[in-house]
């Protein structure tokens, strides 16, 4: 194993256009390897924690996202600014835009993500269907819904319950349910009418309604050539199709079952070519021992650490090196994974009046530390959560010899971790660790909403 | 390496200096960087950490216009004659201070008639009028700066016209 | 007006001539990896069977494992090994074989680079070497011509071996090296392009240390003389007796008018990183230093000369100390020019010592005899026949002289518990076993390292240490400190 040679170019200087913990997470690992970090931030975030561990900060535009983190135009003005070699979307905002990808390397600017066609092919939900399909992955039984004839006939297929989701969402965004045929018509114009609005486009299509099933992903890192698999990880505990706790691996699933997902992500990468960090949801049928295609997210995922707390790896340096046109020099058989880990999202949410979000000052941030514990956050005592955004306020990763260990261990630190000055889901997830069904492990998607049910003695 | 942040690698170094010398609490202030650990009696360690340097904010450039640029401004008004600075540095208005000016307002000037001094790096360099009439407006004052398009003054050339 | 590449030698060059080879660990190298990745140097001076044999058993630390980490955090950056061809750690020769698995192991586990340094130039030996190397897969092998003063060594002399250097196909690049620091400008000017001449497209570099303050001139220069890379060390690794300065040397060259084609801010980094680590580890600091007129001609280290001056004032001889400097300009002489580079200095000295004690060649070290009967390699110029006579004619020089060839690798596993990797078995094979079981008992060594948080740490034990105080604190230029000991075991918080 010797030296490599680039076909990109080496980045020097990384325009981080993005906010939060995610920022503040990609400013550490320019650090580490000697990257200059600009953070291009928002009248809001001006004076955030991010934009005090960033090298510089650029202002991106107003606080609203639309036209700061949201605009495209603008992250390209702040890149050239500075001169940025390349552009760091984060996750969410413009991360998966082939806009932001394409002005990028119109701008001879290096954008941190796959290739705009990778993010064509995987952000229409419904071409990625149609990719993974042809890749040999099972989908769950649907199709698209151009019209209420089409949809009947679909749903003919299909049965119900189903689910009428938006072609252009994700992230658990754009999807209703449809109890009976006679919802259909009703909720079809609804869902048309909201995509459009929130996405742009329209175009819906139907889906069997898994009732229950697990959410298991696996996390992909491609150089163009080749991709290899980084594990697997379970996110089934979703309130309204939000990730509230993440975990890897995803336990209680046999070899068979994890080497058949593993193959069929790894499928998928290879099909499309894919250049950079990626994950392929898959829904898990635990009782039929089967699994079917969910979306493919072209970006790094907010629960990337638990990823790295097993397999040993950075993967923001990993995603850095293949946008420099580095091949991938870690061959599956490298891919080792040492242990278990869990991550609890702490969200400025007062979970005891429907999670309403909680925004304002945060007086006192004192977090947990020892053997085995992170927390990735991007606020300290005096912080400002602004109104404007997500209500993500701190990962706490948590590494344990087994399951139950990184548990325990994610119950005592939950203990000391304290944010002060605004409501958080730290008690949520207290509640959490401590419940026996959650404790045993292989929970499905339906757990959380029981779960709550059960803990607030009336309406959520 | 810097001290604006440590990584949880440093937090459990220091940690396992405190627990191997017995000690229960550190507060510790640094340049950019304060913090305290403290030990939660059994249950474990905590730390708060707060950075305090403060961001190194710049301005991307402005939004480019899509649009044809508009017509330039006028310097000065039609008929009037602008005196720009030879190279941008301060404007003096005589030849040292204490000193009457080089002219005033309603004084006649020649082309190579001084009006004033421009002072770049410890180098004095004149400023000449450059047009024969009368000075009719300072826009700058005595030891003000000069960018390298600045008008000095205004000057009403002789016979009136178009000005350069 | 020419382009101009860096190598780094601050990890070994550096390391050995300001901190004894000792100074940095694992978790140094870890930690700077990345960062001088990204500076765009073509390659690292990394390692060598000294600084392998210190990670053992100085640090109890696997150097092969060092070199994995390293070369994962490196990608682009060419990791070099510099060697002999004759031994691995240990002083005695190696089986050509063994030589041959210690290169198939540096390749696979990462090396992409090797100098082939004999200092007295026996290109049969260097050429065979040369072939070793390509046959274990290294992508860049580079040949030496280590530089001194002498009657013998003049421009034709190193511009002949240049020529042969670049007649083999398997050299791919030729450096000066300069160990003393003693090549003049002035002597470049005649000496670098009699070099080029003969080099024929070969690239060349120029590797020469800052003893006395020649090399930061020379290197100004070399680029308008044909060469193409010269080496630096970085910040405090930088200066003193290892190479000049890069940051200095940088911009020297931009100044002569040169490219140099580095991310300057990731440099400074580097540098800042050495510059702290040093002061958190109480390690000197590389400075320019004054020329030494006298170093020219004798060119032994201070450190050997003051080392030597205190055992002759022990035994009541300092005032021989004089004779003894030009004793060793003899003995030198009789051995055939060997230039002063580890381990000749310290040979030539110790024969001089006893040399000026006692009766000449009355009493001689194992060293000096093994030198005699070309263990080091075939000497530059032959060796003074009457003293030749005169060492070898003593039992132990026959003893040396019948002592068995080293065994090939076949042979060491048969002296060892089978199943370990060669990389296990090329370190016992040429080191005591305790040391490298108490390398592998070891824990792993840690990968990070801050150096502004050492001096905190060394702090923070200091106040620990004061078990009779409950509250202390400490306020120094730059930190305050507060520390709180535990009441009897309850809890504070």
């Amino acid at each position: 194993m010797g030296r490599v040679a680039s076909t990109g170019r080496r980045i020097h200087r990384l325009l981080i256009a993005n906010r939060g913990e995610i920022a503040a997470r990609v400013i550490r690992t320019c650090g580490r390897l000697g990257i200059e970090s600009v953070l291009a931030a928002s009248d809001a975030d001006l004076e955030s924690l991010p934009a005090r561990l960033a090298d510089r900060v650029v202002r991106l535009g107003p606080a609203d996202a639309a036209r700061s983190y949201l605009d495209p135009a603008a992250v390209v003005r702040a890149a050239r600014a500075v001169e940025a070699d390349a552009v760091h979307p984060g996750y969410g905002f413009l991360s998966e835009n082939p806009s932001l990808a394409r002005a990028c390397a119109a701008a001879g600017i290096v954008f941190i993500g796959p290739t705009p066609e990778s993010l064509e092919a995987v952000g229409d939900k419904l071409t990625a269907r149609s990719h993974a399909v042809a890749a040999g992955l099972p989908v769950v039984p649907g199709g698209e819904a151009a019209d209420l004839a089409g949809a009947q006939a679909v749903a003919a297929e299909v049965g119900y319950p189903l689910l009428v989701k938006a072609v252009g969402g994700g992230g658990g965004r754009g999807m209703k349910l449809v109890a009976g045929p006679g919802d259909l018509a009703r909720t079809l114009d609804l869902a048309v009418s909201e995509a459009a609005a929130a996405f742009g486009d329209p175009r819906v299509y139907l889906e069997r309604f898994v009732s229950s099933g697990r959410h298991v992903e696996l996390q992909i890192l491609g150089d163009g050539s080749r991709a290899v698999a980084l594990g697997d990880r379970d996110c089934s505990v979703q309130r309204r199709y939000q990730k509230l706790f993440e975990e890897a691996p995803a336990p209680l699933l046999s070899d068979a079952l994890r080497a058949e997902m593993t193959a069929a992500a790894l499928a998928l990468a290879g099909h499309l070519r894919y250049r950079g960090l990626g994950t392929v949801e898959l829904l898990v049928d635990r009782a039929r021992g089967t699994f079917y295609f969910l979306e493919m997210n072209a970006r790094i995922q907010v629960e990337h650490p638990v990823t790295e707390m097993v397999t040993g790896l950075d993967l923001v340096a990993e995603q850095i090196a293949v946008a420099e046109g580095l091949p991938l020099r870690i061959r599956q058989e490298d891919v080792v994974l040492t242990g278990h880990a869990v991550e609890c999202r702490i969200n400025a949410e007062d979970w005891t009046t429907g999670f309403r979000p909680s925004p304002g000052r945060i007086d006192r941030v004192v977090l947990p530390v020892g053997e085995g514990l992170r927390v990735d956050t991007h606020v300290q005592g005096g912080s400002d959560v602004p109104p404007h955004y997500d209500s993500l306020l701190a990962k706490l990763i948590v590494h344990g010899t087994d399951r139950d260990d990184a548990v325990a261990r994610a119950r005592a630190a939950l203990d000391l971790l304290r944010i002060e000055g605004v409501a958080t889901t730290v008690p949520v997830h207290q509640a959490l660790l401590a419940d026996p069904e959650f404790a045993a492990g292989g929970v499905d998607t339906t757990f959380f909403e029981r779960f709550l049910d059960q803990q607030l003695v009336g309406a959520r | 390496m810097s001290a604006v942040d440590l990584t949880p690698d440093d937090v459990r170094d220091v940690l396992r200096v405190l627990d191997s010398s017995g000690l229960a609490e550190l507060h510790l202030e640094l340049a950019d960087l304060t913090l305290t650990v403290r030990r939660e009696g059994a249950a474990g360690w905590t730390a708060e950490q707060q950075v305090t340097r403060a961001p190194h904010v710049e301005q991307a450039a402005a939004a480019a216009v899509a649009v044809e640029a508009p017509a330039p401004v006028a310097e000065v008004g039609e008929g009037l004659v602008a005196v720009h600075p030879p190279l941008l540095g301060t404007f003096y208005r005589a030849p040292q201070p204490g000193a009457p000016p080089f002219v005033d307002v309603g004084d006649q000037v020649d082309t190579e008639t001084v009006v004033g001094i421009v002072e770049t790096m410890k180098m004095m360099t004149p400023v000449h009028a450059g047009v024969r009439g009368t000075v009719v407006e300072f826009r700058l004052g005595n030891g003000e700066f000069a960018a390298a398009d600045a008008v000095l003054l205004v000057v009403e050339p002789v016979g009136g016209g178009a000005g350069g | 007006m020419a382009d101009v590449g860096l190598v780094d030698v601050s990890l070994r060059d550096g390391n050995q001539s300001l901190w004894g080879a000792t100074g940095l660990r694992t978790a140094h190298i870890a930690q700077v990896a990345p960062l001088m990745e990204r500076v765009g140097f073509r390659a690292l001076d990394y390692s060598s069977s000294t600084a392998m044999g210190v990670a053992v058993r100085t640090h109890r630390e696997d150097p092969w494992e060092r070199l994995r980490l390293t070369r994962a955090a490196m990608p682009t950056t060419k990791l070099q090994f510099i060697g002999t061809g004759f031994r691995f750690i240990s002083w005695q020769n190696s089986h050509p074989e063994t030589m041959q698995l210690v290169y198939d192991r540096l390749v696979v586990n990462g090396i992409d680079r090797v100098v082939v340094l004999d200092p007295m130039h026996d290109m049969d030996a260097a050429r065979e070497t040369a072939r070793r190397l390509k046959q274990a897969g290294v992508d860049e092998v580079i040949g030496a011509l280590t530089f001194t003063i002498s009657v013998v060594h003049d421009d034709a002399f190193y511009a002949d071996l240049a020529g042969q250097f670049a007649a083999d196909p398997n050299f791919d690049r030729v450096y000066v090296k300069d160990p003393a620091g003693i090549l003049s400008a002035e002597r470049a000017r005649t000496l670098l392009p009699a070099i080029v001449a003969r080099l024929q497209g070969t690239p060349l570099e120029l590797h020469s240390h800052a003893t006395i303050g020649l090399s930061p001139m020379t290197y100004s220069i070399a680029p308008e003389l044909g060469v193409e890379v010269v080496q630096v060390g970085s910040g405090a690794l930088g200066n003193g007796s290892s190479l000049p300065e890069a940051r200095r040397t940088v911009a020297n060259l931009r100044a002569m008018g040169h490219r140099v084609d580095i991310d300057d801010r990731a440099l400074g980094m580097v540098c800042d990183f050495f510059d702290g680590l040093a002061v958190a580890e109480e390690l000197p600091v590389g400075r320019p230093q004054d020329f030494d007129a006298a170093f020219l001609h004798h060119q032994i280290a201070g450190g050997v000369m003051t080392t030597t001056r205190r055992q002759l004032s022990e035994i009541g001889m300092e005032h021989r100390f004089d004779a003894l400097v030009e004793e060793v300009g003899v003995v030198r002489a009789e051995m055939g020019h060997p230039i002063m580079v580890t381990p000749f200095p310290q040979m030539v000295v110790s024969q001089a010592l006893f040399n000026v004690i006692g009766e000449r060649y009355a009493n001689v070290p194992d060293q000096v005899i093994r030198y005699v009967l070309g263990s080091f390699g075939r000497p530059t110029a032959p060796i003074d026949p009457t003293v030749k006579d005169r060492i070898l004619d003593r039992p132990r020089a026959r003893e040396l002289a019948s002592e068995p060839p080293p065994p090939p690798p076949a042979e060491l596993r048969k002296r060892f518990r089978r199943g370990i990797s060669d990389e296990e078995l090329l370190l016992r094979a040429h080191m005591p076993e305790d040391q490298v079981d108490a390398m592998l008992a070891a824990a792993p060594a840690p990968r990070h390292f801050n150096p502004s948080l050492a001096p905190v740490l060394t702090l923070l034990h200091e106040l620990g240490s004061r078990t009779s105080v409950h509250d202390l604190a400490v306020t120094t230029p730059g930190l305050r400190m507060s520390v709180r000991r535990a009441s009897g075991g309850t809890s504070v918080g």
